[in-house]
């Protein structure tokens, strides 16, 4: 006889989730596009494509390219703007009674606060993940995750008109993700997210052009996963709030691989593209894990990675 | 909607250069299908193939039960199109489909003399099409081009489906020397004089533009099938986007190919 494992997660602000696994801003749409593939209350969460005070267009195409093992994408942050989510995405997603973290993008510290006063006590919605770190605009979110000090003004500026958890989404390109981490950490940031996305560029040899029209674009995939749990596992041993780990999941080993070097939670990103129910399938497939090695609280892997002497 | 299946393959032909003709099991996708929709198809393991690839649907294949499998008609050009050229029958492929606003065929009341124009590839959606046109199809003329010979493979199957079929190819070794744009004026100015035409096309890029530009100034309805690369299929990625002519907002300046294409109204886009 075996007890069933436990999945629930506390991600700090009294936020506790189903279980750990979530899907990753910008590839899971507002959530009710996968609903044919999946029962979003199976997830541990639902992080919407970034919403930014006004509707934004997005880059030109080409937007996307494939990689070894990865893929670049420039989309520029399109979307309905915040309030278009309030009235059109966010009440049907309440029904459903999936946990819903959006995810906020700005040009500037002013953008972020005003995201956060439409939401705040709007119903549905569980948490803010502010994406400092979006590599594809000019301007905002990108700059800004790149600097301590930005990022504690914009993050301390949110959490005066925000009473929701409030989690801090990392850029990795960065020298010392440690410095940014902890300047989230001290301006009020509930938990903190990484990573997003890797700069990078492919050209057409042929054409002596680059294939994306941004020119560069972000790389995510399994390609970077090394580093992203690297900088999980630099960032779990620097700050004390809970970590939200991702980069190329595909399959629940990545998933332990995560929660070992200090992530509480991950998100799926790129890999529900190819399986639009991947991430549920990786909630049962953690709980037999889990079953499988002895562990009755998923809670115990957090940081158990073993570093020889 | 769309279903997403692992299915099994149960046919693959070589067709001659680097086209290939792929039958796929999926009765539900095969009896949903409508012509210019697509499928996304996949290896499953991630490992090896990170994002599915978009494929229209080219042929329904019925028994006598109904709708049984669908065929798509692909060329080699890279990794993903070349891993799938090496399936063999009872090979499992990841499939999402189908997917998209696919051609809307001429009202019964509004009648009109469908034109259908291919380049290359662009041919793949149209069996599909001249399937669903029933009776119809004898009545519709076919221009098809690529750039030699080998790169018209369903020539004969079109033959002796359409009304006329005409093919170009740019080095002239099969049918009229040169592009579609030529014969496509000449059906257009014909059309002019007799009952209507509407124009269906699919095909490169800059083709695509040359057909949308004869349409417009004829004002001949015209249908494209565009392509731009995907990741995903079912409008979440919004990768795949194409600039709207009339936005009506910041969020609606690029429309999604995948969800409300891959089919436009020439009037809808810029291309
Ligand atoms: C709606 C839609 C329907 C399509 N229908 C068909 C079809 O019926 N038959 C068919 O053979 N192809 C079709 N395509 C194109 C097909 O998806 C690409 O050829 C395929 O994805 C290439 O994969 P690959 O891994 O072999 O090539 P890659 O290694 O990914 O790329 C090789 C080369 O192909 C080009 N390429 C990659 N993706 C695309 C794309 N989406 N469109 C055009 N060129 C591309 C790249 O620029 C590159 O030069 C369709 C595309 C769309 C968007
Ligand atoms: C197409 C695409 C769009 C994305 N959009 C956003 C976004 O709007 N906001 C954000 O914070 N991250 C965005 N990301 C980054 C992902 O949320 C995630 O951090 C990254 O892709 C790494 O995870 P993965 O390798 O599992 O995809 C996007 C990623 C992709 C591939
Ligand atoms: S392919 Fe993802 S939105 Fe069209």
């Amino acid at each position: 006889m075996s007890t069933p494992v436990n999945l629930e997660v506390d991600l700090g602000a009294g936020l506790i989730l189903r279980n750990p696994v979530l899907t990753a801003s910008g590839t899971f749409g507002y959530g009710l596009e996968f609903e044919p593939f999946v029962d979003l209350r199976r997830l541990g969460g639902i992080v919407v494509k970034g919403i930014s005070p006004r509707p934004r267009a997005g880059n030109p195409p080409p937007r996307l390219v494939e990689t070894p093992s990865g893929m670049l994408n420039a989309i520029g942050l399109q979307n309905v703007g915040v309030e278009r989510f309030i009235d059109d995405k966010l009440p049907p997603l309440r029904e459903r009674d999936a946990t819903v973290v959006v995810n906020v993008f700005g040009q500037g510290t002013e953008d972020y606060v005003a995201v956060a006063e439409a939401l705040d006590g709007k119903p549905g919605v569980a948490a803010l993940e502010l994406n400092l770190s979006c590599p594809n605009v000019a301007h905002g979110g990108f700059l800004i995750g790149k600097s301590p000090k930005a990022v504690a003004e914009v993050t301390a500026a949110v959490r005066r008109v925000s009473r929701l958890p409030l989690w801090v989404k990392l850029t990795p390109n960065v020298s010392e993700i440690v410095d940014i981490a902890a300047a989230a950490a001290d301006a009020g940031a509930d938990a903190l997210s990484l990573v997003n996305t890797y700069v990078g560029m492919v050209v057409d040899v042929e054409r002596r052009r680059p294939v994306l029209a941004n020119l560069t674009g972000g790389l995510s995939g399994p390609a970077i996963r090394p580093m992203a749990v690297a900088a999980v596992y630099q960032v779990a041993r620097a700050v004390k709030i809970p970590l939200i780990g991702m980069g190329g999941i595909v399959c629940v080993r990545d998933i332990v691989e995560f929660l070992l070097v200090g992530a509480s939670a991950v998100q799926v990103g790129t890999a529900s593209f190819n399986e639009p129910g991947i991430a549920a399938r990786l909630v049962d497939e953690l709980a037999a894990w889990c079953r499988d090695h002895g562990v009755d609280d998923v809670r115990e892997l957090v940081g158990a990675i073993e570093i020889p002497r | 909607m769309p279903e997403n299946i692992t299915a099994q393959v149960e046919e693959q032909q070589a067709l001659g250069g680097d086209y290939h003709l792929l039958r796929i099991a999926g009765p539900t996708i095969a009896a949903a299908a409508r012509a210019g929709q697509f499928v996304m198809l996949g290896l499953g393991d991630p490992g090896e193939m990170l994002i599915r690839r978009p494929f229209s649907i080219a042929r329904v294949i019925e028994s006598a039960e109904g709708p049984v499998a669908f065929e798509i008609l692909y060329k080699v050009v890279g990794r993903g199109t070349l891993a799938f050229s090496r399936l063999r029958p009872g090979a499992a492929m990841s499939v999402l489909g189908p997917l998209g606003r696919g051609f809307w065929l001429p009202a019964p009341e509004a009648p009109c003399r469908p034109i259908l124009v291919a380049g290359g590839i662009g041919i793949a959606p149209f069996p599909l099409f001249v399937q669903q046109l029933g009776p119809a199809a004898r009545h519709a003329e076919v221009i098809y081009g690529g750039r030699s010979a080998v790169d018209l493979p369903l020539a004969q199957w079109f033959e002796p489906r359409c009304g006329t079929l005409t093919l170009a190819t740019e080095d002239g070794t099969e049918g009229l020397r040169g592009r579609i744009t030529a014969p496509l004026e000449q059906a257009l100015d014909r059309a002019d004089e007799q009952e209507g035409s509407c124009v269906f096309a699919c095909g490169p890029h800059p083709m695509l533009a040359a057909v949308a530009r004869l349409c417009l100034e004829r004002q001949i309805p015209c249908q494209l099938a565009l392509e731009e690369t995907m990741a995903c299929g079912f409008g979440v990625c919004l990768g795949c986007v194409v600039p709207r002519r009339h936005p009506t907002d910041a969020f609606d300046r690029f429309a999604r190919v995948c969800t409300e294409g891959p089919v436009f109204d020439a009037r809808e886009i810029v291309l």
